[in-house]
């Protein structure tokens, strides 16, 4: 597959002609985008709490207390620990879905109603349905498992994966659709051939399938990555960061600092962290995006 | 954290979206408070005047305050009030009185409900109007010592009382009758009451005692309530964090060893008071911790613990003289910006007046902060339980009445739920949370 590269630059008058006609969404993206993160720097380098009409230059004094923070420290375990697990298997399930749907002869449609109903949810109500799910006594999970009483929410062990259970739940089906479409366009000839030559039904899912997806893949766990390492809404409405902040992402640390407490300087240098870590794993993914591109 | 995760008026909010989850919410907020100050309000002229009330939207069969609100306009001729819902929780409904107060300018409204744990930090900010010289001094005798405390800053007085909450001991009086059993006056006796309960009954399925031991602010004043009742404090006079770290240590492991022991379920680590109350309404419980609105939801007549409850002051540990439960409520305040001070302050004083707060109480069973209402002819018989309400909220006690109040509760929520999921120890969590504090506090005092 040959990928549309962007447009050569050729005599100046074509270049600045293009300069012109991307002026206007450079002008917004600089406005929504780059400013606000300058001015996010610029913060995270005060002291500025305003309720107390603090404002002071602290230079990169919320840095160093940021280095020694054990809790956020922690908030930086849970947030990598969420996206690394969550994200797995959303991949592996969504991948598993997408095969599924495509060797499926009847009922797709519903199916794809059926996942698209959990990724349309607002991640709000799904927290309050896994709220019900997980009820310690009342709970559909804990029946499932035979009646024993897991305290899914309030154990610092069982917490997190409770919560990433949620995560793959709903946001499986993105990955699910993603695969599927890509799936769809694959010409039914080329695994027709594959028969032809003898290839076994494993031989067509790595070496057709798996490759032709790769790329579809890599966008995926780059936006899920994205996502996950953002995670606020299930957190914040299930366990509030808790037990003992076994829950507390990097996003709910910073939240709690800059609007329940704010300490908007702390919390913009929080979420200059968080900003930069998105930044470089996106950089990491678009450079194997890249690479891929010009391998095709 | 919703409006003091406790106040009455919000409870029926009690529902999906309550915390509504930041991000969208943010924008919608920066959003309407750019409107706000961009379109400004008409500036004021010989024409009406226009009185905006901020406060949580307050549901129930009958919407009092739209009554009360018609009542003052007719008699201040002139005057036309109206009436503004803030967001759901309490965390919003903070951040946007922050947006709209912090530096001044045209103010979005006049008069403004609050949270009582926000009123000295407000005051502190310089955005609340003084009200001392505007109330009489008998008017504020005529509320609960604590919520006039509460509204209480540097000497002066900030906002006026409107809703009051208290912490209550709730118990299953059938069982405890069963058994020969009085309500527990120690911690001690509770403990000793469930399990002789519990093997009474043969019921493995039967809970003993719960509270809301999840990590938000319901923790934080479970907590205090435990400090409390082992005679200690979170906070002392000149702001010392943990004054007497012994007798800290010693509540703090007992209310591990509820958990521990089985006492108190393992669930009441992620349990606020709506799991809590659920699980005693149907009857899975004996003892209970919450507030004053549950007793109303547990005399309905399809509730299964109907007349089979009770009401008492929470238990005392060994070294305190008396449970104590934490107050807490919404308080009416005046914008310092306000180009109407008399009237707005003629408006709080009119909402938080004695027939005001009859109206309240009768039509959303809202609880009085002015105490002659706990004995009001007119009130008593469709609230049996005002006259032990009463007493137990006189005992109660305000969390610390500190314009850092906040800062303080989030910095401690995760180091309290770690002592009583049992990762951390009492001691452990006592030096480091009194590091962490004297950190976040270092430009402050």
């Amino acid at each position: 597959m040959r990928s549309e590269r962007a447009v050569k630059p050729g005599r100046g008058g074509d270049h600045r002609t293009a300069l012109l006609f991307l002026a206007p969404a450079l002008t917004v993206l600089a406005v929504v985008t780059v400013y606000p993160a300058i001015w996010l720097f610029w913060l995270s380098l005060q002291q500025r709490i305003p309720v107390f009409g603090i404002a002071r230059f602290a230079g990169l004094e919320h840095y160093q207390f940021l280095a020694v923070d054990a809790r956020f420290w922690n908030a930086f375990r849970v947030t990598a620990v969420f996206a690394a697990a969550s994200v797995a298997l959303e991949l592996a399930l969504g991948l598993l879905a997408a095969l599924a749907l495509r060797a499926q002869r009847r009922g797709r449609r519903l199916a794809i109603s059926l996942l698209l109903l959990a990724w349309a949810l607002p991640a709000v109500v799904t927290a309050k349905l896994f709220e019900w799910l997980y009820h310690p006594t009342a709970g559909l999970v804990n029946y499932a498992i035979g009646g024993r009483q897991l305290n899914w929410l309030g154990d610092p062990g069982l917490a997190l994966p409770g919560l990433i259970v949620a995560d793959v739940w709903r946001t499986m089906p993105f990955v699910a659709l993603l695969c599927y479409a890509r799936l769809l366009g694959v010409p039914p000839e080329i695994y027709e051939a594959a028969q032809v030559d003898g290839a076994g039904r494993l031989a067509m899912l790595t070496r057709i399938t798996l490759p032709l997806l790769r790329r579809v893949l890599l966008i995926a766990l780059l936006f899920r990555t994205l996502d996950a390492l953002r995670a606020f809404d299930l957190m914040f409405v299930l366990t509030g960061g808790g037990p003992a902040g076994t829950t507390e992402t990097l996003t709910v640390y910073a939240y709690r600092t800059l609007f329940q407490t704010l300490q908007l300087g702390f919390g913009s240098a929080i979420s200059v962290i968080v900003f930069l870590t998105v930044m470089a794993i996106a950089w990491v993914y678009l450079r194997a995006l890249e690479r891929d591109e010009a391998a095709a | 954290m919703r409006l003091d995760h406790n106040s009455a008026p919000l409870r029926l909010a009690r529902f999906a979206g309550r915390r509504a989850a930041g991000g969208l919410i943010v924008v919608a907020l920066l959003a309407g408070a750019l409107l706000a100050a961009a379109c400004g309000r008409p500036p004021a002229g010989n024409g009406p005047v226009t009185l905006v009330f901020k406060h949580a939207k307050i549901l129930g069969p009958t919407d009092p305050v739209a009554d009360l609100l018609r009542k003052f306009e007719a008699s201040h001729p002139g005057v036309r009030v109206k009436s503004e819902s803030l967001p759901w929780t309490t965390d919003e409904q903070h951040q946007y009185y922050v947006v709209n107060m912090e530096g001044g300018g045209t103010p979005a409204f006049d008069v403004l409900m609050l949270d009582v744990i926000w009123v000295p930090e407000f005051a502190r900010a310089g955005w609340l109007l003084d009200l001392t010289d505007h109330v009489p001094r008998a008017e504020l005798a005529a509320h609960f010592r604590s919520a006039v405390e509460a509204a209480t800053f540097r000497g002066r007085v900030w906002a006026l009382p409107w809703i009051m909450n208290v912490g209550l001991l709730y118990y299953r009086k059938d069982l405890l009758d069963k058994y020969g059993l009085r309500p527990p006056e120690t911690y001690e006796e509770l403990v000793g009451q469930v399990h002789r309960i519990r093997v009474g009954e043969r019921d493995v399925g039967l809970d003993g005692f719960l509270w809301q031991g999840k990590q938000y602010e319901g923790l934080v004043v479970n907590a205090l309530e435990a400090l409390w009742a082992n005679g200690t404090s979170l906070l002392d006079g000149d702001g010392r964090l943990f004054p007497d770290p012994a007798r800290a240590e010693e509540a703090l492991a007992d209310l591990r060893m509820l958990i521990a022991t089985g006492v108190s379920p393992p669930w009441v680590t992620a349990a606020d008071e709506e799991l809590t109350r659920r699980a005693f309404g149907n009857g899975r419980a004996v003892f209970l911790r919450n507030w004053p609105y549950v007793l109303d939801l547990l005399q309905q007549p399809e509730s299964p613990v109907r007349g089979r409850i009770g009401i008492a002051a929470l238990p005392r540990h060994a070294h305190g003289i008396g449970g104590a439960g934490s107050t807490g409520g919404a308080h009416l305040g005046v914008h310092r910006q306000t180009r109407h001070p008399e009237l707005a302050a003629a408006l709080v004083r009119f909402l938080t007046s004695e027939e005001a707060q009859r109206t309240m109480a009768g039509g959303v069973a809202l609880n009085p902060t002015r105490t002659a209402l706990y004995r009001d002819p007119a009130l008593l018989p469709s609230h049996p339980g005002f006259p032990e309400i009463y007493r137990l909220t006189l005992a109660g006690r305000p969390r610390p009445v500190t314009p850092y109040y906040l800062m303080l509760s989030a910095t401690l929520q995760p180091e309290l739920s770690a002592v009583i999921v049992g990762i951390k120890s009492p001691r452990d969590m006592v030096r480091q949370s009194r590091a962490r504090v004297a950190h976040m506090l270092r430009d402050l005092k």
